[in-house]
C-alpha cells in the first residue's frame, strides 16, 4: 500500500497583482520507495514538499482532490493533529543547515527538546538517544557536538544534525529539500549513504527535492521532473538518460562533463510549445 | 616567455581570538597570458583564499604575487584595478541593493576619470547579453543569472587583462550555468582574457580551464592539465577521490557499472 497519495495538487499564493499558481496539479503517490523531485529554482518542487506538511502560510492556500498519507486525509485534520504528525510521522530536513538551526540554542538543547516535550522522557533518556541519533549520521564525537552551538559546526556537520534531529522521532516519512546542495562532493556522498542506509534500515519513503539531476538519478529509485509547477515527465531513475521530455533533455544537456566537448554549452531551449503550458 | 600571473610559495594566514588558521600554505602557481587556470578543493581547502590574497583581501604571510613580472603594490592601486577584476559567488550578495544597474556599471568609470559613460554602459549590457531596457532596474528586479551577467559586465568595464572568478556559477540553476560560462568562454575568445577561477565542481572547471591545481587544507595537492583530468591520470588520492565523488561520473555508463 502506497504510503503518500496526492491527487491533483495545486498550490497558491495570493499577491497584489492577482493569484500565483506555484504547483498546478500535481500527483504522486509513494511507498517506501526514494522518490527524486526535480526541477529548477522556481518550479515547485519546495512547495510541493512543503505543502505534504501543510508548512505554507497564508497568502499561500493548498487544495487537492485527494492528499492522504498512510489513510490519512492531510487537507481535512485539524491544525492540532497535523503538528502531532509533524516529526513522528512526517518529517522535513531543510536546506541550509545555517538557517534552519536556532542559532541560540545549544546543538543538545535542539535535539531533545521534541523528545522532552512531546515524549515526557526523562532529561538522561533524551541525552541519550541524542547521542545515539548524531552517531546514527556518522558524527564522530557526539558528547561535543551535543555542547556545541550552531555557528561552531561546518557546513557537513549543521546538516548531519538536522538529519539526526530530523530522525530521532523516526519518522515514515522523510523529505528532504536540497539536503546536500550545501556540501562538499565528498562530504555530500557521505550523507546521501547515511539517509540510504536509514531508509533501507528503517523503511523510511524519502522525497528527494534537488535541483540537480546528476544526484538524483544516482540516489533514487524514481524521479519526477517538475517545470513551472508540473510534473512533465516521470522515469525509473535509471532510465533518466534516456527521457524522452524536451525540458528533462535539454538539463542534462547543459551540464558541463569532464572531458566532454570545448564547444559551447547548450542552452535549455524554451521555445517548444511544452515550455508554454 | 614570463607568466601573466605568477605565484610562489604562497601563505596566508588569519590570526582571530589567539588562534592562527593557515588558509594558504607554500602554493605556487603559473597561469600563462589568456590562458584559463583552474582551482579546485573542498570548501576551506583555500582556493577562494588564493583570489582574494591577489585582490589585497586576505592576509599574506609568506611568499610573492607577481602579474606581469611585477610584484604588486600594497594597497593595491588604480592601475591593479583596470588590470584585475574579480567576479564573486553570489550574485544576490555582490551587488549594491540600492544602486540601480547603471550606477554599478558606470561607477568603476567614474573612479578611473574615463569619460563615453553612456555608450560603456550600454555596450557593456549588450556584451554580456542583457536588454538595454534593464540600465534602470535594480538588482531585486532580476534574476540570479541577470544579476551574474551585471557582476561580469561590471568586472568588464575597465578592460581588464585578468578574470578571478569565485564559483561564478555555483548559485545558479544548471541551465543558467550554461549560459553564463558559455557568455565567459565567449568574452574571453574575443577579448583574449586570462581567467583564474575557482569551483567546486570538477566538471565546471573541466570545461572551462587548460590547467587546474588541486587543493586541500591550505595546499596544493596536484596540478594537472586537462587532458590528464579527463583520462584520469592522477597521481594523489585525493585528486582521485575528487574526481570518484564528482557528480558528473554518474552520467558516464562506464562510471555506472564501478560503482
Amino acid at each position: 500500500m502506497s504510503l503518500l497519495q496526492i491527487e491533483n495538487l495545486r498550490v497558491t499564493f495570493a499577491t497584489e497583482t492577482g493569484p500565483v499558481e506555484a504547483v498546478r496539479g500535481v500527483s504522486f503517490s509513494l511507498g517506501r520507495e526514494r522518490l527524486g523531485i526535480v526541477g529548477e529554482s522556481g518550479s515547485g518542487k519546495t512547495i510541493t514538499g512543503r505543502s505534504v506538511l501543510r508548512l505554507i502560510r497564508p497568502p499561500g492556500r493548498i487544495e487537492a482532490d485527494r492528499m492522504t498519507f498512510d489513510g490519512i486525509d492531510l487537507l481535512k485534520v485539524s491544525e492540532k493533529q497535523m503538528r502531532a504528525l509533524r516529526g513522528p510521522r512526517l518529517a522535513m530536513v531543510m536546506q541550509d543547515p545555517k538557517y534552519s538551526l536556532n542559532p541560540v540554542m545549544r546543538i543538545g538543547a535542539q535535539l531533545t527538546e521534541g523528545l522532552l516535550r512531546r515524549d515526557r522522557i526523562s532529561r538522561a533518556e533524551a541525552r541519550q538517544r541524542a547521542i545515539a541519533a548524531l552517531e546514527a549520521v556518522q558524527i564522530r564525537d557526539p558528547e561535543r557536538v551535543m555542547e556545541a552551538w550552531p555557528h561552531e559546526l561546518s557546513g557537513g556537520m549543521g546538516q548531519r544534525v538536522m538529519i539526526a534531529m530530523m530522525l530521532i522521532p523516526e519518522p515514515d516519512l522523510l523529505i528532504a529539500d536540497e539536503p546536500t546542495s550545501a556540501l562538499d562532493v565528498t562530504v555530500q556522498a557521505e550523507v546521501l549513504s547515511i539517509l540510504d542506509d536509514l531508509v533501507k534500515s528503517r523503511g523510511m519513503g524519502l522525497i528527494f527535492i534537488s535541483h540537480d539531476l546528476r544526484l538524483v538519478a544516482r540516489f533514487c529509485d524514481r524521479v519526477l521532473v517538475m517545470y513551472r509547477g508540473r510534473i512533465v515527465e516521470e522515469l525509473a531513475a535509471h532510465d533518466l538518460m534516456a527521457a524522452k521530455h524536451p525540458y528533462t533533455q535539454g538539463l542534462l544537456n547543459c551540464l558541463p562533463r569532464i572531458g566532454g566537448p570545448r564547444a559551447p554549452l547548450p542552452g535549455l531551449d524554451r521555445t517548444g510549445d511544452w515550455a508554454h503550458v | 616567455m614570463s607568466d601573466l600571473i605568477e605565484i610562489e610559495d604562497l601563505s596566508v594566514t588569519f590570526r582571530a581570538h589567539g588562534r592562527t588558521v593557515r588558509a594558504v600554505q607554500s602554493v605556487s602557481l603559473r597561469v600563462p597570458a589568456q590562458a584559463s587556470f583552474g582551482l579546485v578543493g573542498e570548501s576551506g581547502s583555500g582556493k577562494s583564499t588564493i583570489l582574494r590574497a591577489i585582490c589585497g583581501l586576505a592576509p599574506v604571510s609568506g611568499g610573492a604575487i607577481r602579474i606581469g613580472g611585477q610584484p604588486l603594490r600594497s594597497p593595491r592601486d588604480k592601475a591593479f584595478a583596470a588590470r584585475v577584476q574579480m567576479v564573486f559567488q553570489d550574485p544576490y550578495a555582490s551587488l549594491h541593493p540600492r544602486h540601480t544597474i547603471d550606477h554599478t556599471l558606470s561607477e568603476p568609470l567614474a573612479i578611473h576619470g574615463i569619460g563615453e559613460t553612456d555608450a560603456r554602459v550600454v555596450r557593456a549590457l549588450t556584451d554580456v547579453g542583457l536588454p538595454t531596457s534593464f540600465r534602470f532596474r535594480y538588482p531585486h528586479q532580476l534574476s540570479g543569472g541577470q544579476r551574474q551577467r551585471v557582476a561580469i559586465a561590471r568586472a568588464l568595464m575597465l578592460e581588464p587583462e585578468i578574470l578571478l572568478l569565485d564559483e561564478p556559477t555555483s548559485a545558479l540553476d544548471a541551465s543558467v550555468q550554461a549560459e553564463v560560462l558559455n557568455l565567459l568562454n565567449r568574452l574571453r575568445t574575443e577579448r583574449g582574457l586570462t581567467f583564474l577561477m575557482v569551483s567546486h565542481d570538477l566538471a565546471v572547471i573541466d570545461h572551462m580551464c587548460d590547467r587546474v591545481l588541486v587543493m586541500q587544507n591550505g595546499r596544493a595537492v596536484e596540478e594537472l592539465a586537462r587532458d590528464d583530468l579527463a583520462q584520469a591520470r592522477m597521481k594523489t588520492a585525493y585528486a582521485q577521490s575528487l574526481f570518484a565523488a564528482s557528480a558528473d561520473r554518474m552520467l558516464d555508463p562506464a562510471g555506472k557499472e564501478t560503482r
